[in-house]
């Protein structure tokens, strides 16, 4: 049922290229694709797992860099620049959750928010290889057989297919007999152990894999925006995946992806100016922490709940 | 380049003081940890707002800086009262995503509140000190930094009296050692973490406040300052005050020395290499925690 009504969405999604030669309405499409990836990514870690990160910004960042870097440094093709992106966060993940998720969870959020700020800084001051705050503008369009693609609606297939097959991937992930590992670490760790489960493995395999996904989001992303400058670690979108997460209903995978199509056409709607957008940003960021804890999801889960307590009676 | 002796010390004294006004803000993270056992991100726009304050009551002042330090103080005193009622009185102490969430919307939007009335244009303070300093031989250090060591300073030792020989400080101990036991010899836990919450924020009112005469004044001076806070609070152990001084002072230290000889982007690193390193050889942190030890 709920696998049909994806299927349908995704069906309806790949479509908007024929409704509309729009570039404006097509770029919030390609926007909306990627950062319901990165938000399903940030919802595997925190959501899933219970691990808060903000490192998600960082791989989000190195991503980017590492995408383009690829093609216009070392001249390799889009494509491998995304695979690297991935694999890249993956080992950073690795090295920096390893020491960190030996720590309890307030260390790590703590640690990992410092790593995003650390790569803010490395992306502006190494210049030799980022560039500095001028960034890596002209980025190349990706093509493939010959295609390029180079206009916004032929780059609106990529970043459809792109997110597709990792929405595919982590709910393949989520729903598996790991996703529901996961939730159990969540919930109760001692008594994963006492099941005989060794958390650490799960903890960093969820780690890596989301900064692998978040990462290669990342990467596309920039061939989106067409230049990666320090400007991509703008913690405008650690915030917006945390509120498609919040909003959304953290460690439900269908709430989040819901919540990330429609908030990311929310930016757009709250055009006024950039600060006042942020304070808007912020406000319904402690709104949603106070009223709805849990999201969306978890407010339907509760009425549904409740509906069935009154059933019994 | 030479070194000479001179321009190791002058780095040493600089670090000094870079690394006890870490110290304020790492002090003031650990004290509402220890009590409330939350995470305080709009602890760096704390210090921000003390900066700005400063820098509009100077003008006020007629540049006179300890009236206008005062008064930036309390200002930041009665915002974090504000806060405390408004916010983080909703917040209960096993809550720690949900702290971490609701403070990061407050920076948020008093970062953005701040840019859109005062533009992000970087502010340079002047104060009756102007640019003059001490000079020790070849040594120079300006007023406007030796003063913000000597208040910090005065700062740790009042609040080292203050938790160490008033009932208001013993409180706050109490309930950082055992929540349940001090909530049944009658303490309450509202009062105190409301204290802590306000001393807290004086404290960081009280460094961007010594900070903004040092260092150009932006919406953005707190998330970078706080950011290093953090790792202090993580290497000294969290909750741990006496910890969080000694790491701040000593991250002072290695910054300037590391600025002194390599590239800016090596220092900004600093903090987060040590952080990683400290984590692997010791994850609760360099100083171990029990309860909130002031001494």
């Amino acid at each position: 049922m709920k696998l049909a009504a994806a299927l349908v969405a995704a069906l309806a999604f790949a479509a908007l290229p024929f409704l509309t030669s729009s570039n404006y309405i097509l770029g919030i499409g390609v926007s909306a694709l990627i950062f319901t990836v990165a938000a399903a990514a940030l919802n595997l870690i925190y959501g899933y797992t219970g691990l808060l990160s903000f490192a998600q910004l960082g791989f989000w960042g190195i991503g980017g860099y590492a995408s383009a870097l690829t093609v216009v440094t070392f001249g390799g093709t889009f494509w491998m620049g995304v695979l690297y992106a991935a694999l890249i966060n993956a080992a950073v993940a690795l090295v920096v959750g390893y020491p960190t998720l030996r720590t309890n969870r307030h260390a790590f959020v703590i640690v990992t928010l410092t790593f995003a700020l650390l790569v803010t800084l490395i992306a502006r001051d190494w210049v030799e290889l980022t560039r500095g705050p001028m960034g890596i503008p002209n980025l190349p369009a990706p093509s493939a057989f010959g295609h390029r693609f180079a206009n916004t609606s032929d780059f609106y297939w990529i970043a459809w297919a792109f997110s597709v097959a990792m929405l595919a991937l982590l709910y393949a992930l989520c729903s598996s007999r790991i996703g529901r590992t996961l939730i159990a670490i969540k919930q109760n760790e001692p008594l994963v152990r006492a099941q005989g489960i060794s958390p650490m493995p799960y903890k960093l395999a969820s780690f890596a894999i989301s900064a692998a996904i978040t990462g290669a989001a990342g990467g596309v992303f920039v061939f989106h925006l067409g230049i990666v400058d320090p400007l991509i670690l703008d913690f405008y979108y650690m915030q917006t995946f945390l509120i498609i997460v919040i909003i959304g209903g953290a460690g439900s995978f269908w709430g989040v992806v819901a919540s990330g199509v429609a908030l990311s056409a929310l930016p757009e709607v709250l055009r006024f100016s950039p600060d006042f957008r942020m304070v808007i940003y912020g406000v319904i960021l402690v709104a949603a922490m106070f009223v709805m804890p849990s999201g969306i999801a978890g407010w339907l889960r509760e009425r549904q709940v409740a509906r069935l307590r009154e059933a019994l009676q | 380049m030479t070194v000479t002796g001179t321009y190791l010390l002058q780095l040493t004294l600089n670090g000094i003081t870079l690394g006890l006004l870490y110290a304020l803000i790492a002090v003031g993270l650990s004290l509402i940890f220890g009590v409330m056992e939350i995470i305080n991100f709009a602890h760096g726009e704390f210090l921000m707002l003390g900066a700005f304050a400063m820098a509009f009551a100077l003008p006020v002042m007629g540049l006179l800086y300890w009236p206008a330090l005062g008064i930036s103080i309390v200002a930041i005193m009665l915002f974090g009262l504000v806060v405390y009622e408004l916010l983080l009185s909703r917040l209960r102490p096993d809550e720690f995503e949900r702290s971490i969430l609701v403070t990061l919307g407050l920076s948020i939007i008093v970062i953005h509140l701040v840019q859109y009335f005062f533009t992000a244009n970087p502010r340079l303070v002047d104060t009756q000190f102007g640019f003059e300093g001490v000079e020790i031989g070849a040594i120079r250090i300006t007023w406007t930094r030796v003063v913000a060591a000597g208040v910090a300073v005065a700062a740790f030792a009042g609040l080292y009296v203050v938790l160490r020989h008033t009932q208001f400080g013993r409180a706050m101990r109490a309930i950082a050692q055992n929540r349940e036991a001090a909530l049944m010899i009658g303490i309450r836990p509202r009062t105190v973490a409301r204290n802590a919450v306000v001393l807290a924020a004086g404290l960081c009112g009280l460094a961007g406040a010594a900070i903004s005469p040092i260092q150009l004044v932006t919406p953005y001076m707190g998330q970078f300052l706080i950011f290093k806070a953090f790792a202090l609070v993580i290497i000294g152990g969290l909750g741990n005050i006496p910890g969080a001084i000694v790491a701040a002072v000593a991250l002072g230290l290695i910054e300037s020395w590391i600025g002194g000889f390599f590239t800016i982007a090596w220092q900004e690193a600093a903090a987060f290499v040590i952080m990683i390193l400290v984590l692997f050889v010791r994850p609760e942190g360099l100083f171990k925690r029990g309860g909130m030890r002031v001494g």
